[in-house]
């Protein structure tokens, strides 16, 4: 036997690059193939396993956008260029791109939350004849935590763009005040022809509201898809962790649309 | 069940029987551990290796489950250093296990997690699974709180021979042709081993049928009451046989620092920390909530997603090891309840 | 007229002196405090026929039988006899004549918890242990206070006798059993010692110094990764006391001893009081012969003989912590020193 799902495989550090003081983005060597919202295991022997999203790819390689919150992450931030990574994966369904194609595309993502959707993002921003308009709303705490500083203004400059950057308490250049929420209303729903799909990425409890607010502005349910983010072991649908019902989050998600989504009741 | 040649052994014979077993195989069962249990002077049962027919326990039902065999509650994974995971060591020998009619079908409950769910099959769990062939003890004295009649696990065809206690000697019941050649010295006597038809306890097993019922179960107030009684200790589902979570978890030896294990630890859905996440946020808080999670994981989460029946085998295990004296088939009867209330619509504030 | 008794004879065979002349208290002694039920009636029968029909609950788990009268006693002996027969002769295995009603009241009765034969936190089978302390003890002129509890929770109240027995555990952890789950840890904490902790590996660590054996991780885990061994343990709370002149509660003078090295230490306690008192038996408190004697000395008698198991820990010193009614009530003319020469 040789096909060991759980055995990972070691991969070269090719890059770090710092977005905050407690979040930075790894890029690791991989040619596997990989779709939009997928994550994978990162491990560090000694230290443990962590399912991290995966925030860009390209050719040759995979970014992981991280947070330092405990002890893989802290042993993570510890590496340096050149080190090995053991990665395992991909996992989960990713995003539902072929249902973006040639519709208007509504994003609204808070903190780390950004990072499942950022390739998303930047493919659509490459290819701008894919999806039709983009609307894009991005929270974050404050100036101290804003991720992906050269993509948002790339984004912000895209013509097929609509960007609105947020802080949630602080006065900045390019930011507006405000939680994400706040700012829903100012998306032109009716304009869209009925042709649109809306992605939310976040934590639980914001994600929970904007997905309030966009009902409130009569997006129907179907429209809505949200990243899911529960406790993982195993990524295969083996330890539990994720497990919602008859729903295992690292098999069936971790993207939902809103009609399941919100029956997911842990 | 299907029909068996029957052989009566001498507990000698039965020795002998095993010994030649052993060459192949490695052989466990049920064994009574002096003083294992909670309480002062209380003994457990837990499934090890066995040499003797003697070292079995027929008459009391393990504290411990069968599953222990395939997932052990400690289990290395990997052996890593700075740049590489091995595998630990397969088992090298097949593998013959004692077990109820219960503890055989839950395997069948575990084999749908580990090798089914996701079409991914568990590494480590195959390749024992693979290795494994099962001996059915008999369960002529039922033990307070079996209900196997109840969900259908009193009956199992996955049984490679059979054996029945039967003070000083054994009866033997051979399904699986590979060991009709250990028993050509014997003659056939005229006896059939039976699994229990019928249990004292009955339980009427609840169904749910949609995830808008089980959603609204999850409202109703009968869970209420576990806060107070449950403590969250996780007794029940670590001795459960139908319960499959782990946990992974690195550790580094102490004399060399760069070699170490990946292990794979017995987890439990009713322990705080199954669900924690970064931030320190957890969906379960409660432990009327977790007690909730489990068992509709039990009754519905699990036929939902393979339409198999219960995740459970009615072993009763999980009420005897509660410390709190939570009674799995009395919740079982109030979930009945509150879905009968459900459907007949009555509201609760 | 005042009936003729010779107090102390009576209070000898366990009749206690009423402030009503002529009346006595029968105390049956209740080893180990756990008989067959059907023993209830005799003490009912005695109460009944010979007292005034109230029956009192023993402070030292006695059955009393109140304002017997003097008279009736012999009556009352012939009565009681075949209780005497069953629980101390055949029960404890305590050679003595039983026509004539107890012997000796000195020993105090043994007591003890219900223990590990009910109880969720006992370690051990008190009444088995009292009753074989019974043997070592019973019949014989000199005092002692004996309790035996199930585990440190001390309910026997071991720490106001001149000997706390209390049972222990000395519980083994099988690391693979073992699934982190820290309720051990906590419970050692909220209950205990608080000598556990997690490790990185997340598996239990114990600093076995300060572990009171008292067996709440073995109750609280949820994988049997902690038992207790077969082995029965004990700790021995010594010379604890209530009384008028100074309190004091006891302080533990073993630790960790199996029960043939406990049933060994107790078998010198009546040479040790015999020592003390120079071969003349008075009705004295037995702590007071432990002060009388010093720790020391004592330690030297209680320890003669024995064999002590290889767990085994005494205490080198024992510093009691007296209430004294009076201060300096030990500071005296040197004529009046009790200490033994
Ligand atoms: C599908 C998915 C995608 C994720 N994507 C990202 C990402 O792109 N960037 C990022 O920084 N983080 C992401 N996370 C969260 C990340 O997995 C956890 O922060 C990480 O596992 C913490 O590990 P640690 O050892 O550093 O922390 P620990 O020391 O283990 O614990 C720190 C905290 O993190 C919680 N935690 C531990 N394991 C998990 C887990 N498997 N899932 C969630 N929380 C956990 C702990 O309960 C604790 O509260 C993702 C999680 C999931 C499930
Ligand atoms: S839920 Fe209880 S009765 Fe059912 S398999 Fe598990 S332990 Fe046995
Ligand atoms: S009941 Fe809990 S521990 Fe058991 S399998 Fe389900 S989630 Fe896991
Ligand atoms: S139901 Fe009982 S065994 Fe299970 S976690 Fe609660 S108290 Fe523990
Ligand atoms: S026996 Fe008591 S004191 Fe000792 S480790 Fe266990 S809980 Fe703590
Ligand atoms: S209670 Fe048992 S399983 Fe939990 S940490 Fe302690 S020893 Fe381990
Ligand atoms: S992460 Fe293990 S089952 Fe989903």
């Amino acid at each position: 036997m040789t096909n060991n799902p759980v055995k990972p495989t070691a991969c070269k550090l090719l890059d770090i690059m710092p977005q905050t003081q407690t979040e930075w983005t790894f890029r690791v060597k991989n040619n596997l193939p990989i779709k939009h919202g997928q994550f994978m295991q990162l491990s560090l022997p000694k230290v443990g396993e962590a399912p991290i999203s995966i925030s860009g790819f390209g050719d040759g390689y995979v970014d992981f956008t991280i947070r330092k919150v405990g002890k893989v992450t802290d042993g993570l931030f510890s590496l340096k260029k050149g080190d090995n990574i053991f990665i395992r994966g991909c996992y989960g369904n990713g995003w539902p791109t072929e249902q973006f194609k040639n519709k208007t595309v509504v994003i609204i993502a808070g903190g780390t939350g950004v990072s499942p959707v950022k390739s998303l993002v930047n493919m659509l921003c490459e290819h701008s004849n894919y999806a039709r308009n983009i609307y894009l709303i991005l929270g974050f705490k404050n100036s101290h935590s804003i991720l992906f500083a050269d993509e948002l203004k790339k984004w912000q400059t895209a013509s097929h763009f609509h960007v609105i950057y947020t802080l949630d308490d602080e006065n900045y250049p390019g930011f507006k005040k405000g939680l994400v929420t706040d700012f829903i209303k100012e998306i032109p729903f009716a304009s869209f022809d009925n042709e649109y799909e809306c992605i939310i990425v976040g934590p639980p409890i914001m994600m929970k509201f904007v997905g309030m607010g966009l009902l409130m502005n009569k997006v129907p349910e179907k429209k809505i898809w949200m990243s899911f983010e529960r406790k993982m072991s195993c990524g295969i649908g083996k330890c539990g962790h994720c497990r919602i019902d008859e729903t295992y989050v690292c098999l069936d998600g971790p993207v939902f649309n809103y009609t399941i989504g919100k029956k997911l009741i842990d | 069940m299907k029909h068996a040649q029957t052989y009566q052994l001498t507990v000698n014979e039965m020795n002998e029987f095993l010994e030649q077993l052993s060459k192949k195989y490695d052989i466990y069962a049920p064994v009574r551990i002096s003083c294992g249990g909670r309480y002062a002077k209380d003994d457990s049962i837990i499934y090890q290796p066995i040499n003797t027919y003697q070292e079995i326990e027929f008459h009391e039902r393990s504290t411990y489950p069968l599953k222990e065999v395939l997932t052990p509650i400690t289990q290395t994974l990997f052996y890593f250093t700075e740049d590489e995971f091995k595998e630990s060591k397969s088992p090298q020998k097949d593998v013959l296990i004692f077990g109820r009619a219960c503890d055989i079908n839950s395997i069948k409950i575990q084999d749908q997690i580990y090798l089914q769910n996701g079409g991914i099959e568990d590494y480590f769990y195959k390749r024992i699974r693979d290795k494994i062939k099962f001996i059915l003890m008999d369960c002529p004295e039922q033990f307070e709180g079996c209900f196997c009649c109840s969900v259908g696990a009193n009956k199992t065809d996955m049984q490679s021979l059979a054996v029945s206690d039967n003070n000083g000697s054994a009866y033997v019941g051979i399904y699986d042709s590979d060991f009709n050649n250990y028993f050509a010295k014997y003659s056939a006597v005229d006896h059939e081993i039976q699994t229990p038809l019928e249990n004292e306890l009955k339980v009427d097993y609840p169904v749910i049928d949609n995830l808008d019922l089980a959603n609204k179960l999850k409202e109703h107030p009968m869970w209420k009451e576990f806060d107070a009684r449950c403590i969250g200790c996780g007794s029940c589902t670590v001795s459960c046989s139908t319960c499959t979570c782990f946990e992974t978890t690195d550790i580094v030896y102490t004399q060399n620092a760069h070699i170490g294990e990946r292990r794979r630890t017995c987890s439990s859905c009713m322990v705080d920390g199954f669900d924690k996440v970064a931030g320190g946020q957890s969906f379960r808080k409660k432990t009327s909530e977790k007690y909730r999670y489990k068992i509709l994981h039990k009754v519905y989460g699990y036929n939902a997603r393979f339409h198999t029946g219960p995740m459970c085998v009615g072993c009763g295990r999980c009420s005897a090891r509660c410390p709190e004296l939570i009674s799995y088939p009395a919740t079982l009867n109030k979930l009945s309840q509150a879905i009968k209330e459900i459907k007949g619509g009555v509201q609760h504030d | 007229m005042v009936e003729d008794c010779n107090i102390k004879k009576l209070r000898n065979n366990c009749f206690r002196q009423s402030k009503v002349p002529g009346e006595f208290m029968l105390q049956l002694r209740v080893p180990g405090a756990l008989i067959d039920a059907k023993w209830l009636d005799v003490i009912k029968h005695v109460c009944q026929t010979w007292g005034d029909g109230t029956f009192h609950l023993g402070m030292r788990q006695t059955l009393n039988a109140p304002r017997i009268k003097a008279k009736d006693i012999p009556a009352v002996n012939e009565y009681i006899q075949p209780y005497l027969q069953a629980v101390e002769c055949d029960m404890c295995d305590v050679k003595m004549q039983t026509k004539d009603g107890y012997p000796y009241i000195a020993p105090r009765n043994i007591m003890a918890c219900i223990g590990g034969i009910h109880c969720i936190k006992g370690n051990v089978y008190t009444q088995r242990l009292a009753q074989k302390l019974e043997k070592l003890i019973y019949p014989n002129p000199y005092h002692i206070k004996i309790s035996v509890s199930g585990c440190p929770n001390d309910c026997g109240k071991g720490h106001f006798q001149d000997f706390g027995i209390i049972g222990c555990t000395k519980p083994i952890y099988t690391i693979d059993r073992c699934i982190g789950c820290g309720a051990c840890v906590r419970k050692c904490e909220s209950a205990a010692t608080r000598v556990l902790s997690l490790n990185d590996k997340n598996k239990v660590e114990k600093d076995p110094c300060c572990c009171v054996g008292c067996g709440e991780c073995v109750t609280a885990c949820p994988t049997g990764a902690w038992r207790r061994p077969a082995k029965d343990f004990y700790k021995i709370i010594l010379g604890g006391r209530t009384g008028k002149q100074y309190p004091r509660m006891g302080k533990m003078f073993a630790n960790w001893l199996t029960e043939e090295s406990v049933l060994s230490i107790m078998k010198n306690w009546p040479k040790f009081s015999e020592w003390v008192l120079g071969g003349k038996p008075i009705y004295i408190h037995g702590g007071h012969l432990i002060d009388r004697a010093g720790y020391q000395r004592f330690k030297d008698f209680m320890l003669d003989g024995v064999n002590l198991n290889p767990e085994a820990m005494i205490a080198e010193n024992i510093n009691w912590a007296e209430t004294e009614y009076r201060s300096n009530i030990h500071v005296k003319p040197l004529d009046k020193h009790l200490s033994v020469k």
